[in-house]
């Protein structure tokens, strides 16, 4: 604030920076120090820098383990992501388009189960039964359509407090000017949305991206694998083998370490978007 | 007027997600609390009324579960809470390391659970990179993961590490939503930092509290990937959850009493958060 910054606070300042590195900084390069080295190397679990760089060596092991296990992996996930969130984006703003604007009893339900759906949790063997219903129980499909149920009152909840700040005149000039309800969404809607769009996206695509709980429940009757449950069948494949384990970890967490570094304020931004709304 | 509402903005333009939503995740809420008073094996169900509920409250396992729950969601909570809560106060004072220590603390919300899971396993390992440390520091090793009194505090830590970011960014955002004034007049009438912090900062949070609060606590109920992937709820049952609990029993096949676990779940959330949370449906009915 405007005071003068006394001693004792640089002080404080000086020690969170220093303590970041232990507690951070510290945990990364051990990570990926670990993924450097030889199995035998690893094992020890030391701090050391590698007497022989393995990096490559480990990764061309883990790419090629189980017949690029892990390529498929990252095709799994990478279609999961991508088709819960185009889904989830178009099926959430548009719901919350006529959820805000039309007042009404069915509106009022809607939103009452939406409340709901933001604290409860999902009742996983009832879900998983639901799917086999569907007949999408173990496939892809079925996943990305469990990805979007529970993502979805959380999505709606922010794009109809940012449809409630857009003023009604905008929708009746449409109309007025010969916009039909879908090219009045799609034309004029969907682009003054778009803030809260990206932030639907970013958010939710890390989520999706490392979610680790559906897919062990809902694919568990099949081979397909996101490259969360590959890192976990690993863990109990190897139990110790670190150098393989950690170079396995930091290659699946790549995608979104890279996203971070470009888009780090807009993530965090989006962070607080969500919160603070919701 | 009315007419033309409903013209505008058609029902069907909400019915996919709507629909979506309802067969997905409310139709299987609703199914839970039958399905939790029945043997069951996904296509027959024969109903045996609360047996269920009695059976997961009295094994060893599943009440063993529901103890751990309640501490872990407690005590991260808690820890989140008040080491955010200062470290977000201290970084709004307006430090120059500001960005950098919010950049690095919020990162681990990025790695997935399992990938978190994995390093600190290999840093709580016995002979494992922290008790190299303690040992080389004249402390007793300790089995972190595989003792029964500590594997639930381990469990602990690398949630609160994980998660302390998104607290500390929310509450820091809410620290910058308090208009400016108020600070500058309590820095003439004279008020030090802590008092400024305790009678301005405190009261004037405790909105973004309540959200911190309650998604901390409904994660914390929630938990299932950390301690699945760290230590499987293990040893023995002593950093079992009622998440592993659960799919535990998913993965035996003893589907009605897996469901009645979620179901107390369920009420659990329901009977904590509700009423914490009653604020957030009064905002939604304004935002409406």
């Amino acid at each position: 604030m405007i005071r003068k910054r006394s001693f004792v606070s640089k002080l404080i300042e000086i020690f969170l920076v220093v303590l970041t590195f232990f507690t951070h900084w510290l945990i990364f390069y051990f990570v990926i120090v670990t993924a450097c080295k030889n199995t035998e190397e690893a094992a020890r679990l030391t701090l050391a820098l590698p007497k022989e760089f393995h990096l490559f060596d480990n990764l061309a092991f883990i790419f090629q383990y189980q017949h690029n296990a892990l390529l498929k992996a990252f095709k799994n996930s990478l279609i999961i992501t991508l088709i819960s969130i185009f889904f989830l984006v178009l099926a959430a703003s548009a719901a919350a388009v006529v959820m805000q604007r039309r007042k009404g009893l069915l509106s009022r339900i809607s939103n009452k189960l939406i409340v709901a759906g933001l604290i409860v949790p999902a009742s996983v063997i009832p879900t998983y039964w639901m799917l086999n219903t569907l007949h999408v129980a173990n496939t892809l499909a079925g996943l990305c359509l469990v990805e979007v149920a529970t993502m979805f009152p959380f999505a709606v909840m922010l794009y109809k407090g940012y449809i409630s700040s857009l003023p009604t005149e905008i929708d009746e000039a449409a109309i007025i000017d010969g916009c039909g309800s879908v090219s009045l969404y799609t034309r004029i809607l969907f682009p003054l949305i778009k803030p809260i769009t990206a932030t639907v996206i970013i958010l939710r695509s890390v989520l999706i991206y490392n979610d680790f709980e559906n897919p062990q429940y809902y694919m568990s009757g099949s081979s397909t694998q996101t490259v969360q449950l590959f890192v976990y069948s690993l863990k109990s494949a190897w139990t110790t083998d670190y150098g393989h384990l950690f170079a396995a970890a930091i290659v699946v967490s790549l995608p979104l370490i890279l996203l971070y570094i470009f888009l780090n304020k807009r993530i965090l931004e989006g962070m607080t978007a969500g919160s603070v709304k919701g | 007027m009315k007419n033309r509402n409903q013209k505008t903005y058609p029902l069907w333009m909400a019915a996919p997600g709507l629909l979506v939503y309802i067969i997905v995740f409310i139709v299987p809420t609703f199914a839970s609390f039958y399905f939790s008073m029945t043997i069951w094996n996904l296509k027959d169900a024969r109903f045996i009324g609360l047996d269920n509920f009695v059976t997961f409250f009295t094994m060893t396992n599943t009440r063993t579960a529901l103890i751990n729950t309640a501490v872990f969601a407690l005590v991260t909570c808690v820890a989140k809470i008040v080491l955010g809560l200062l470290l977000a106060a201290y970084i709004c004072s307006g430090i120059r390391s500001g960005n950098y220590l919010k950049i690095v603390i919020f990162f681990p919300y990025l790695l997935g659970n399992v990938v978190v899971a994995l390093a600190f396993r290999a840093l709580l390992e016995p002979a494992g990179t922290v008790n190299q440390f303690l040992t080389a520091m004249g402390f007793d090793a300790v089995h972190w993961l595989t003792d029964k009194h500590y594997a639930l505090l381990s469990c602990m830590i690398a949630d609160i590490w994980k998660g302390i970011g998104t607290v500390t960014i929310i509450l820091i955002a809410g620290i910058c939503a308090i208009p400016r004034s108020y600070f500058e007049a309590a820095a003439i009438d004279g008020a030090s930092r802590v008092q400024t912090f305790r009678k301005i900062t405190l009261p004037l949070l405790v909105p973004s509290i309540n959200t911190v609060l309650t998604l901390c606590l409904i994660g914390g109920l929630r938990s299932y990937d950390l301690i699945q992937a760290l230590t499987g709820g293990g040893p023995g049952y002593s950093s079992e959850v009622l998440g592993t609990a659960i799919y535990k029993l998913f993965a035996r096949g003893s589907y009605g009493l897996a469901t009645a676990g979620n179901v107390i779940l369920f009420v659990a959330v329901a009977l904590i958060v509700f009423p914490i949370n009653s604020f957030i449906a009064k905002r939604e009915a304004e935002i409406s």
